[in-house]
This record gives structure tokens, C-alpha cells and sequence, in this order.
């Protein structure tokens, strides 16, 4: 034992009890009055009650309780009182140091309590500070629960683990406290998202409960915090990504469109002078059928790559069969001007609720598709009805006399089978354009024979009804 | 002897700009060619030409700018020169004040269609009646004749097509259509639009199938397609 915990656990008893012997000594010495000896005893309780516990203040009172009656009051030199107002006294001295004593060691807990929660305060603060600014959540936990008193500390969480504590913890939401061999173990809920998600676990803490369920709740706040730098660092690297996607699609479209376009305007002032020259015009003829091929399959491409990269969103709206058909015309005026079209469009067919843009590459793909296949002097046909078993639906039909597809393409009700517009050679690209515009329009794209030979390539889209009645 | 129409040209691509320039001017109109929408506007004060035909991507200064600027103190019509798949800057040129559009790659045909219309809208008084192929509107009468028989329309169904015949080749906003047929009466929606829109093209399109007059101008409205009888420039 060293000088420093001998002379605490030992000076409060020579206190009580040097105390009382040098107030009975003095008062002696000095003659004093029973009044005043009986406040130099109440110092010496009070100052005993400070430094030591309760034990020490009631021998301390009790000790100087009968040293004031056997040294002064009369008869003197013996524990028995003659005058009745002396036993008043000296009860209410009595009570007066035990009520003392009770204060004092009172607020010496409360003094002690005040301390523990300043320390467990300290604790938590310099923890929240750790756990925001340098964001090492499993170092910062350990550190700061070691503060707190526990022997050791860990994090488990219910989808990790689980053990007959996890589980409890889990129904219940609510902190248990087991006893252990170091003291008690303590199992916090960690709240992330709101809910009870894993386990703060203290062991061998004798830290306040309060403490350790605002550490657990820091920890949980700081764990979801840095979930969510994780996920905002991420959103962020997207973010850069489809801002990349979407300049290179820009920058792509603009540099292939421009000497397109000079090209364009170029052939057109060629054609405007090779007019009386009938094998330079085939030429320049040539030539622009060519750049308008090249235009589409760029214009398909570039559509294609902007679904992919999620920068076109199909743009749906209410969009006649008829005028999709007129645009088709405008794009295709080299098919148009070679074979006969036919266009029917039934008389109380609605609207498609389609991308116009989409709609337009889905029909010229098939058109070419057709064109290419199919005999000089036959004609293509394009219809536009209502579903004939759906009338939410529009079914718009391209049908030639071409050879039929070969099998293997599609089912027997028409729906394309899965690898089958990867054959290039068959039907080019623009099979696989069509219909991956036409899922992009919410509708889908079939192939079935047709009846005299033939293919008919068919479309069904939403339609866009009319509403009932519109005010005129 | 009449003096050909000035067309201002503003291309950063001088491909274009140049091949443009020959056509039109092949085509009887007279050229002045600039790179970005700084020069345009400075060619446009200069200049003072009938018509603007301008890309919207240029360095410097771009297309809106130019069509702003010009808006700002003129009602000379402008053509914008867009690129497929950029249809939201076509929506805005349309909304800074451009009458027209056409998408490139687009052939010289298209576009002299289109300037053609645009300067016939902008020259002379208002006519009291527009003839287009066999559709006559008598704007004073408010009637409406195709092959030689009268075509009972409603008072709505006369207005929008009123609207529209007098704008020709200008692609009409939904928005500018309720603001203008129906004064911007509440509950009126683009299913409103379309519901007219479908009985006007029924009595006036000869063949549904094959529209002559108006067609839908995806995500703008729609557009009176047909061409005066009375044409000028060819």
C-alpha cells in the first residue's frame, strides 16, 4: 500500500478521532461552555463526513456525541446528565451531525456522479468529433467505448452474425445489460436507415447506460454517414460518366452529320449540273442513294446509343399512323421513288402513343428491309389499324412479296426468337433496330409469313385514345 | 425586274456554309455567308437580308445568341439548321423566335420548300383569301371550299385551321394553338387540341391516309404543310 492510499483510507478515522480527543483537549485547556465545545465537535463531524464515508462520520458523531456529554456537561467526567435542557442539547447535537453527515456524503455522490457524467460527456464529444472529421468508424468505436470503461469493444451486425443476444436485441430494439466476470456486458442497438440494423457491443463497462446508448447512436449516425459518402462518390463517378456519354455522343453526332451534310449538298449541285448527262447523273443518283443509306444506318446507330446510354429516353406521344407513314415518304424518296407504296390507314384507327422520332426509324428500317428483299415490281404495303384483340393497341403492318424469312427467325406466332436479327447477313441491322425500338415504345415487333408469299413485319404500340368529350 | 432575296447563311462549317451559298444562289437568291453568331449579327446589321438561315452550334458565339439578337429587333424570318437528335435545342431556337427548322443531313430541295414558304409569310399585305391545290379559305367570309363544295366547319374547327393556313410551313407550338384558338380557356389541354385537330383533318383531307394539309411537328404541335397555288420563287 503506498503513503498516498494509506494516509486516504486512514486519515478520515484520525480525523474523527484526533479531532474529538484535541476539541475535548482544548476545551478543557480553555474552559470553554458546553455551546461553543458543541460547534468545535460539529466541525470536527463535518470535516470527517468530507474525507471519509458514512462509517467514518457516524463513529465520528457518535465519538464526539459522548466525549461532549462525558466532558461537558454536568455531572462532569461521567455519560449521565442532571439538567434536562442539557439532554436537549446534546439530542440535538446528535441529530444536527447526523443530518450533517447525510448532506455532505449526499452531495459528495452527486458531486462524484456530476464527475462521471462530465468524463462519459467528454468522452462522447471528443468521439463525435473522431468519428466526422476522420471518418475511421471501427478505431474511433474502440477508442472511445475503452474511455468509457469497457475491457473491449466490437460491431455486429444481424446479417453477419447472429447469437442468442443479436436476436434479443433485434425482437426488442431495446439495450441489454448481461453480468460478466469484468462487470456487465453491455448490446446497443445501431440504428441505420432508421432501423435497428446491428450491435454496438461493450464488455466489462461500468459506463452509465445513457452514455453508452448516445455512443452507439453516434456510431450508427457516423456509420451511415459514411455509407452515404460511399454511395455520393459513386452517384458522382456516374454522373461524370453520363456527362462523358453524352459530349461523345454530341461531339460523334455533329462530326459525322456535317461532311454529311456538305456531302448532301454537294451531290444535290452535282445532280443540278449533270442533267443533260445521262451516265453522270446515274453517278451522282448513285451517290446520293448511298449517302442517304450511310445517313441512316448513323442515324440508327447513334439512336441506338443514346437508349444504351440511357441519354434518349423514348419522348411518347400522341403520334398519327398517318403522318408517320408522310415521314417515311420524306426520308425515303430514293424506295418511294422505285416501287410502288401503298398506305391504308383504317378510318377509326387511334393515334400511336410512341416516340415519333423511334416510330419513324422503326418503319423505315423495315421498309428498307422490305425494299431490299423484294421484287422489283412489287409493291410494299403499309396499314395502320387497332389491334384486332386489344384496342389499347395499334398495329401498324409493313407487308411485301419477298422471299419470306428464312426459318428459324421467328415462332410460330410471329415473335422474333432470341439471336435470331443477329444474323447480319439475313436482314442486316435493321431487324435488331426495330425491335429494340419498339420495346423502347412499350410495343413489339413480329414477323409472320405472308399468306401469297411474303413476309408481313407487324408493330403493336400503345395507342393514345381520344378522351370522350372536349368542350368546343 | 424584281431583286432576288438576300439570305444571310451562318455556318461554322465552311463546307457547308459554301455549298449552301452556291445552291442558293443557283437557285436565283443572293448570299452573304458568316462563321459564328458574332459575324451573323454583324452581317445582319449590315445587310439587312430577307432571310436567316443559321446552325445552333457554333464557337464563339452560337445560334440562340444570334436568333436573340435578331429577335430583339427584327422580325426577319430565321431558319435554324438543327441536328437529329438534338431536339431540345430545336424547341429552344423555336423559342427564342426561329420560324423553322431543318434537320441535317437535309437535302437542298427540303430546305428551299421551307425558305420558300418562310418569305412568302413575311412579304406583302395579308391575303384575304389562301388557295392551296383544291382547298380555298375566304379569311373575310370565313368559308371554306375544296373542289368547288363547301366544307361545314365548326367555329373551333375554322379557327385552327384559319390558324394554321395563315401560318403555312411554320411549325405551330400546342401551347400557341390554345393560346390563340381558345384564349387560354381553363381545362384546355393538348387532348383538346388533338380531339379538333382529328374531326378538322377528317373533313379536309382527302386521302387520311396520305395528310396534304396539316401533320403533327413531333414534340412541337403541328404544321399546315401545303403550299399556296400562287407561288413566287420556284
Amino acid at each position: 500500500m503506498t503513503a498516498d492510499r494509506w494516509l486516504r483510507s486512514v486519515g478520515p478515522w484520525l480525523i474523527a478521532i484526533g479531532g474529538t480527543a484535541l476539541v475535548t483537549a482544548l476545551g478543557r485547556e480553555l474552559d470553554m461552555n458546553p455551546s461553543t465545545a458543541g460547534f468545535l465537535f460539529l466541525i470536527v463531524v463535518l470535516v470527517s463526513s468530507l474525507r471519509g464515508g458514512l462509517l467514518v462520520a457516524m463513529v465520528a458523531s457518535v465519538i464526539a456525541t459522548l466525549s461532549y456529554n462525558f466532558f461537558f456537561f454536568p455531572p462532569l467526567h461521567t455519560l449521565s446528565i442532571s439538567e434536562p435542557a442539557n439532554w436537549v442539547a446534546l439530542a440535538a447535537f446528535l441529530v444536527t451531525s447526523v443530518i450533517v453527515n447525510r448532506l455532505v456524503i449526499d452531495a459528495r455522490v452527486a458531486a462524484e456522479r456530476a464527475d462521471q457524467r462530465r468524463n462519459e460527456l467528454e468522452t462522447l464529444y471528443a468521439l463525435s468529433i473522431e468519428l466526422f472529421t476522420a471518418g475511421a468508424v471501427g478505431d474511433a468505436t474502440e477508442r472511445a467505448l475503452k474511455l468509457l470503461g469497457a475491457k473491449s469493444s466490437s460491431l455486429a451486425f444481424f446479417d453477419a452474425q447472429s447469437t442468442p443476444e443479436l436476436e434479443h436485441l433485434q425482437r426488442s430494439g431495446e439495450p441489454l445489460e448481461l453480468p460478466s466476470p469484468d462487470g456487465r456486458d453491455v448490446y446497443l442497438p445501431l440504428f441505420l436507415g432508421g432501423k435497428v440494423t446491428g450491435a454496438l457491443i461493450a464488455r466489462g463497462t461500468d459506463a452509465s447506460l445513457p452514455a453508452l446508448v448516445s455512443a452507439s447512436r453516434l456510431i450508427g449516425l457516423a456509420l451511415e454517414r459514411e455509407k452515404f459518402l460511399e454511395e455520393n462518390a459513386h452517384v458522382q463517378a456516374l454522373r461524370e460518366s453520363e456527362t462523358l456519354k453524352t459530349s461523345l455522343l454530341r461531339a460523334i453526332s455533329h462530326d459525322l452529320t456535317t461532311p454529311l451534310t456538305a456531302i448532301t449538298i454537294h451531290t444535290e449541285g452535282l445532280r443540278r449540273k449533270a442533267e443533260r448527262d445521262a451516265e453522270l447523273k446515274d453517278s451522282v443518283s448513285g451517290i446520293a442513294g448511298e449517302t442517304s443509306r450511310l445517313r441512316r444506318r448513323i442515324d440508327n446507330l447513334l439512336a441506338m446509343a443514346r437508349l444504351e446510354a440511357g441519354k434518349a429516353k423514348p419522348r411518347r406521344e400522341p403520334t398519327p399512323p398517318a403522318d408517320l407513314f408522310r415521314a417515311v415518304r420524306e426520308n425515303l424518296p430514293l424506295v418511294f421513288g422505285a416501287r410502288q407504296i401503298l398506305v391504308h390507314v383504317e378510318g377509326d384507327c387511334p393515334d400511336a402513343n410512341v416516340d415519333p422520332f423511334l416510330a419513324l426509324e422503326i418503319l423505315v428500317n423495315l421498309i428498307e428491309n422490305a425494299h431490299r428483299v423484294s421484287p422489283p415490281e412489287t409493291a410494299i404495303e403499309l396499314r395502320a389499324r387497332t389491334h384486332p384483340l386489344d384496342p389499347n393497341q395499334v398495329r401498324i403492318e409493313v407487308l411485301d412479296r419477298g422471299p419470306g424469312m428464312p426459318p428459324g427467325v421467328a415462332d410460330a406466332d410471329g415473335n422474333l426468337l432470341a439471336g435470331a436479327t443477329s444474323d447480319v447477313a439475313q436482314r442486316g441491322l435493321g431487324l435488331e433496330i426495330a425491335r429494340t425500338f419498339a420495346a423502347a415504345n412499350g410495343g413489339s415487333l413480329g414477323i409472320t409469313p405472308r399468306p401469297g408469299g411474303g413476309t408481313i413485319a407487324r408493330i403493336d404500340v400503345p395507342a393514345a385514345l381520344l378522351p370522350e368529350s372536349e368542350p368546343a | 425586274m424584281t431583286i432576288a432575296p438576300l439570305m444571310l447563311v451562318v455556318d461554322d462549317d465552311p463546307a457547308i456554309r459554301e455549298s449552301l451559298g452556291r445552291e442558293l444562289e443557283a437557285s436565283g437568291y443572293t448570299t452573304v455567308l458568316a462563321s459564328d453568331g458574332l459575324a451573323g449579327v454583324h452581317a445582319f446589321q449590315t445587310h439587312a437580308p430577307d432571310l436567316v438561315l443559321t446552325d445552333l452550334s457554333m464557337p464563339r458565339s452560337d445560334g440562340f445568341e444570334l436568333i436573340a439578337a435578331i429577335r430583339a429587333t427584327s422580325n426577319t424570318p430565321i431558319l435554324v439548321l438543327s441536328v437529329r437528335g438534338n431536339d431540345a435545342d430545336k424547341i429552344r431556337a423555336l423559342d427564342l423566335g426561329a420560324d423553322d427548322f431543318v434537320t441535317k443531313p437535309f437535302s437542298v430541295g427540303e430546305l428551299l420548300a421551307r425558305v420558300r414558304s418562310q418569305l412568302r409569310r413575311h412579304s406583302g399585305t395579308p391575303p384575304t383569301v389562301l388557295a392551296f391545290d383544291d382547298l380555298r379559305i375566304d379569311l373575310e367570309r370565313r368559308r371554306v371550299v375544296q373542289g368547288g363544295r363547301e366544307i361545314r366547319l365548326t367555329p373551333t374547327e375554322y379557327s385552327l385551321l384559319e390558324l394554321l393556313a395563315t401560318n403555312a410551313g411554320k411549325p405551330m407550338f400546342t401551347d400557341h394553338i390554345i393560346a390563340r384558338v381558345w384564349r387560354d380557356a381553363p381545362g384546355t389541354t393538348a387532348d383538346t387540341v388533338r380531339v379538333h385537330m382529328v374531326a378538322l383533318r377528317k373533313k379536309i383531307e382527302p386521302e387520311p391516309s396520305s395528310p396534304r394539309y396539316i401533320v403533327t411537328e413531333p414534340w412541337v404541335g403541328y404544321r399546315f404543310i401545303a403550299e399556296p397555288v400562287a407561288d413566287g420563287l420556284q
